[in-house]
């Protein structure tokens, strides 16, 4: 047969070029899917910073352009937590906006002038191709397949578990974490792989860059020395494991600690006390091994043995001493609630408020994931094949990441990296076993391997498959799985992912759609109508963004590290006026915002979220504030007529339905979100007067009012401007007096 | 006639001399009948601790431990309501402080959980004294509601804000020695099993099928939402309102107890399939048994997943897309 032209391309050194380039050009092409399925928000709104956090995240970048990277280091931003202000320099991870800052520093080098804004906005989707790239190198450390690599990138690509913190817009620590995580999770593979100081060496770089931009490097953390653990329980210790994990310790471990944030909690913190172990475990192990290769006898070793594992005890009752005795700090809340997972709602109702810690319930598995969470125990049962190191590493990945998936939503996004590397090898073992053209003869038959230690299902010797039928049938359902996963995740990313949460769409009854600007409209009515530094008291969800878009001082934000205030403005949110009145003069606010979506059926707003005011004001006032009284006696949370009298007269409810009745027909009044018919009359509001509602009412602002001239208190000048008589019952029993300094 | 008015007028008055010298007494009296310092009440017992002219503190928890009434919260409360009472009373206290720690269960005081209107327990009232010198003004109880599940600490805490100022007992976890040494002795149990037992154990330790069953197992859980069951304690199956059992709780955040059930053996159906069609068919040696193979395998994992999405889009209402029988 003469050698056709395809022959040539395809056989030999120009093959092996010929595969090289095809497979550069199939991850290039990946790449620009995983970015471009990204901007639909950009392309349907615009370049715009979405939800909350990111907010800040661009306020701190913006602040490191301006002021150069020392100042951003001793930053003290006196415009948050008002009045107390939060050394920022030192309380956040400063990868992100470091990032930024040098790709910034770096275009205007090259002379492209592109605004901060647009590298924050980009940033996320350029990182999703990176994290692409790292996923082929990842899996590929995995698998002898050459597509399993592939197939993995893209799985990366566009599974919405990872899209869903990556959009364009989403400028949070996320973005650039991911690719972080999986990056230096294939160096350590190929350290262990090599037993070469300078994979190791490379992967504590990563995981220095990786804890000065997440606070989930503790996952990296625990899991390598879990790794290591389990290698050697298994008795495969060897010097590749020695080298790779000291070096990666060491210097991983003095990495870590120059981020002001972490400073010393890699040797205080229980977090961080599996890796101490490991470090001193693989030492005993070493000089185990060391001294077994001069002692001959039998007895000898298991002295040995027996001595490591003592050494082990004794150090591990020392660790558990330590912690107990407070020389070691204990777990943090966060992390502890993983394990005990009714502890936060007891102890931290501020974390448990936050739905990205709520429990995922199974659709949201499949909903983030579509066919590869099928495919993932499949892979992980394929790596039990050969298990070699690396499978091992993959197998307490996927055990561990799917339990913590399990308990937290948000770390979805732990899980979705080795969730790809699995469904890869998974559907890889199938294509290749399906896609080769050549047929095998039934006369061959190789031997059959003898290893005990092997799988039962794999104990036979690969044949092929011998039918073009079945070949087609198989391959035909697979590429019908993997369009529908195409269209799936095309699908997830427009409708559900792709909302910048600040600006929000809705579609018409004729199908046009509809924007609702609410929170940017209020924003930067606060930036032109108030002064440069009037203090503007809100639920912290909305401190980002009001730090961020109207640039004014709030009360809280979202970094949530000082309880007590945000308890302050808890109780001064579900109080009676006559409470929050003194606490807003003494916090020198000047503004309330409230987010209010009864008019347009927004269900975000700050009534459903003010059980969790209430509660984490009742953890700290426990006389004052009381959960209980905001249900009726059936135990209801009501908002209607039957709403209690705490409910009623707290600021919070007041705010929220001033003036709301008037939009409707007398006794009509109806709330769109709890679906309920509100109280003929509106609240009446004494201490504040409302100073802008926005175009759907989702935002209200209300301008505290400053003490009544005459010293009367405020709901006697209300009465008084409105008319009314002053009831003679009022002199004997009247409202409290307001004690306001 | 006069004589027995006269008469009746003395015993009364004298009964009332009597009743009043002996509210002094109330405290010791029910000091003694306590046992480690918590009183049993019931409704006549109960009106007299908490009749008006007290120079002490009445605690006391109205409660419902019998089982027939399946109130979990009070049995698991009763323990920790005995260790704030034991606490307090071995405690150091002011001396002139008298607290008196009382439980009243429903099937002694039924009466009194009727005049309280008490539609819910455990509900814990704390009675200020009348008389005194920590006396209050407004004799009316305090009112504790339980929410949830609490500890002895937080429900101390609340007493002792309500208590006047000054040195409170510390409240005293008493230590298990009974657990600690039991502890010890399963530990040292379980080192001296395995050091016996290893030759047989080893294998089955080192077995790889074992592993990776366990590792599936728990990865087909956990994906499938058993943590969220366990955590928010769903339901196993709901009724659909027309005698039938409905599986699927509508809504995305929502799930059955069994509904994680189902999906869980979908994966793991649709995983064994994938399996099946990648490690096994590949290495069986017949042609024809191959192809047989093959085709039920993948129609398997054809209807199946086709079965999942469907599942999946009732729960999702407007999620567009499905695979043909389902």
């Amino acid at each position: 047969m003469a050698p056709s032209s395809l022959d040539v391309v395809l056989k030999g050194s120009s093959g092996r070029n010929t595969r090289g380039l095809l497979r550069v050009i199939i991850l290039c092409t990946i790449a620009a899917a995983a970015v471009s399925s990204r901007l639909f928000s950009v392309i349907r709104f615009e370049s715009i910073i979405h939800e909350f956090d990111p907010w800040f995240n661009f306020r701190a970048t913006k602040y490191l352009i301006e002021n150069g990277f020392y100042s951003f280091w001793d930053w003290f931003d006196d415009r948050t937590w008002h009045p107390l202000g939060r050394v920022t320099g030192g309380t956040l991870y400063p990868g992100l906006m470091v990032t930024s800052g040098v790709i910034y520093h770096i275009l205007r080098l090259l002379t492209i002038p592109v605004d901060i804004r647009n590298i924050c906005v980009m940033l996320a989707p350029g990182f999703s191709g990176l994290t692409a790239l790292a996923m082929y190198l990842l899996t590929s450390e995995m698998s002898d397949s050459p597509s399993a690599g592939l197939l993995a990138a893209a799985f990366m690509g566009i599974t919405p578990g990872y899209i869903s913190r990556s959009v364009a817009g989403s400028y949070d620590n996320e973005a650039i974490a991911i690719f972080l995580l999986v990056f230096t999770f294939y160096l350590w593979i190929k350290a262990v792989k090599n037993g070469s100081i300078m994979w190791g060496a490379l992967t504590a770089l990563f995981y220095g860059y990786m804890v000065s931009a997440w606070g989930g490097y503790v996952f990296i953390t625990n899991l390598i020395p879990l790794h290591v653990f389990v290698l050697l329980c298994m008795g495969r210790y060897s010097t590749r494991v020695y080298i790779s994990y000291t070096t990666w310790y060491a210097l991983g471990t003095l990495g870590s600690m120059q981020i002001p944030f972490v400073g010393f909690l890699p040797i205080r913190n229980s977090d961080h006390m599996s890796a101490l172990g490991v470090f001193g475990l693989i030492q005993l192990v070493a000089f185990a091994e060391f001294i077994r290769g001069y002692l001959p006898g039998k007895q000898f070793q298991k002295l040995l043995t027996s001595m490591v594992l003592l050494t082990f005890g004794l150090g591990f009752g020392g660790l558990v001493l330590l912690s107990i005795s407070g020389v070691i700090a204990p777990w943090s809340g966060r992390f502890y609630s993983l394990w005990d997972t009714g502890y936060a709602k007891i102890h931290i109702p501020i974390i448990a408020s936050v739905s990205e810690h709520q429990p995922t319930a199974w659709p949201a598995f499949f909903f983030d994931l579509n066919f590869l969470i099928w495919l993932f125990p499949a892979g992980v049962f394929m790596c039990f094949q050969k298990l070699k190191d690396e499978h091992v590493f993959v197998v307490i990945y996927s055990v561990l990441a799917s339990y913590f998936a399990g308990v937290m939503v948000r770390l979805m996004l732990t899980l979705t990296p080795i969730v790809c590397v699995a469904a890869a090898l998974a559907l890889s073992c199938i294509l290749d076993n399906f896609l080769v053209a050549s047929t095998p003869s039934t006369e061959t038959k190789a031997k059959a391997t003898t290893d005990d230690k092997s799988l039962r299902s794999t104990r036979n010797p690969v044949v092929g498959i011998y039918s073009w039928f079945s070949k087609s049938v198989v391959v035909a359902s697979v590429t019908l799985y993997l369009l529908l996963f195409v269209a799936h995740c095309t699908w997830v990313t427009s409708n559900a992912y792709s909302s910048p949460s600040v600006v929000l769409a809705s579609k018409l009854p004729d199908g046009s759609q509809f924007i609702i600007d609410d929170y940017r409209e209020a924003y930067y009515w606060l930036r032109q109508n108030t002064p440069d530094n009037a203090k503007i008291m809100s639920w912290w969800d909305y401190g980002y963004q009001i730090g961020g878009m109207a640039d004014r001082p709030t009360l809280v934000d979202n970094n949530t590290w000082n309880n007590t205030h945000i308890a302050t403005v808890g109780k001064a949110m579900s109080s009676r006026e006559e409470v929050s009145y003194p606490i807003l003069r003494q916090h020198d606010v000047d503004y309330v915002l409230v987010v209010f979506g009864g008019l347009l059926g927004y269900s975000g707003d700050d009534l459903n979220k003010f059980l969790w005011m209430v509660r984490i004001a009742e953890g700290i006032w426990p006389d004052e504030v009381k959960e209980r009284d905001y249900f009726t006696a059936r135990g209801e949370y009501r908002v209607d007529e039957e709403a209690t009298p705490a409910m009623k007269n707290s600021l919070m409810y007041k705010m929220s339905y001033h003036n709301f009745q008037s939009l409707f027909p007398a006794g009509q009044a109806m709330d769109r979100v709890r679906n309920t018919k509100l109280p003929k009359e509106s609240p009446q509001l004494n201490t504040l007067e409302e100073a802008f509602t926005s175009e759907n009412w989702i935002v209200r602002l209300y301008k505290v009012k400053d003490l009544d001239n005459l010293g009367r208190d405020h709901s006697n000048a209300v009465a008084f401007d409105k008319g009314l008589k002053r009831k003679r019952a009022t002199k004997h029993k009247g409202p409290r007096v307001l004690r306001t300094e | 006639m006069k004589l027995w008015s006269a008469l009746f007028l003395l015993s009364s008055v004298v009964s009332g001399v009597l009743s009043a010298s002996s509210t002094p007494d109330k405290f010791t009296k029910y000091q003694s009948l306590s046992r480690s310092g918590l009183v049993e009440l019931d409704s006549a017992s109960y009106e007299d601790l908490t009749s008006t002219p007290r120079d002490y503190y009445a605690v006391i928890i109205l409660t419902a431990t019998d089982p027939r009434f399946g109130c979990l919260l009070c049995r698991d409360f009763e323990s920790e309501w005995d260790l704030i009472a034991r606490s307090w009373t071995k405690g150091t206290k002011p001396d002139d402080l008298k607290v008196v720690f009382g439980t009243l269960d429903f099937d002694n005081g039924k009466a009194i959980f009727q005049k309280l209107m008490l539609q819910t327990a455990p509900v814990l009232l704390v009675f200020p004294p009348t008389v005194g010198p920590f006396a209050k003004v407004e004799g009316n109880p305090l009112r504790f509601d339980f929410t949830g599940p609490i500890s002895a600490d937080q429900v101390y805490s609340w007493i002792g804000r309500h208590l006047p100022e000054g040195p409170k007992p510390q409240l005293v976890r008493p230590i298990n020695y009974m657990r600690i040494v039991s502890a010890i002795t399963i530990l040292m149990a379980v080192v001296t099993a395995i050091a016996v037992l290893s030759p047989y154990i080893l294998p089955i330790i080192q077995n790889r099928n074992l592993w990776a069953a366990i590792s599936l197992i728990a990865i087909l859980l956990f994906t499938s939402g058993q943590m969220f069951n366990h955590i928010r304690k769903v339901p196993y199956v709901a009724g659909d309102g027309h005698g039938g059992i409905s599986y699927f709780a509508g809504g995305f955040q929502n799930q059955f107890g069994m509904e994680t059930q189902i999906v869980a053996a979908i994966y793991a159906v649709l995983s064994f399939a994938t399996i099946a069609l990648a490690l096994k068919v590949p290495r069986m040696e017949d042609p024809k048994g191959q192809q047989l193979a093959v085709l039920i395998w993948a129609t398997v994992l054809f209807t199946t997943y086709s079965f999942l999405l469907s599942v999946f889009k009732t729960k999702n209402g407007g999620y567009p897309f499905y695979l043909p029988p389902f």
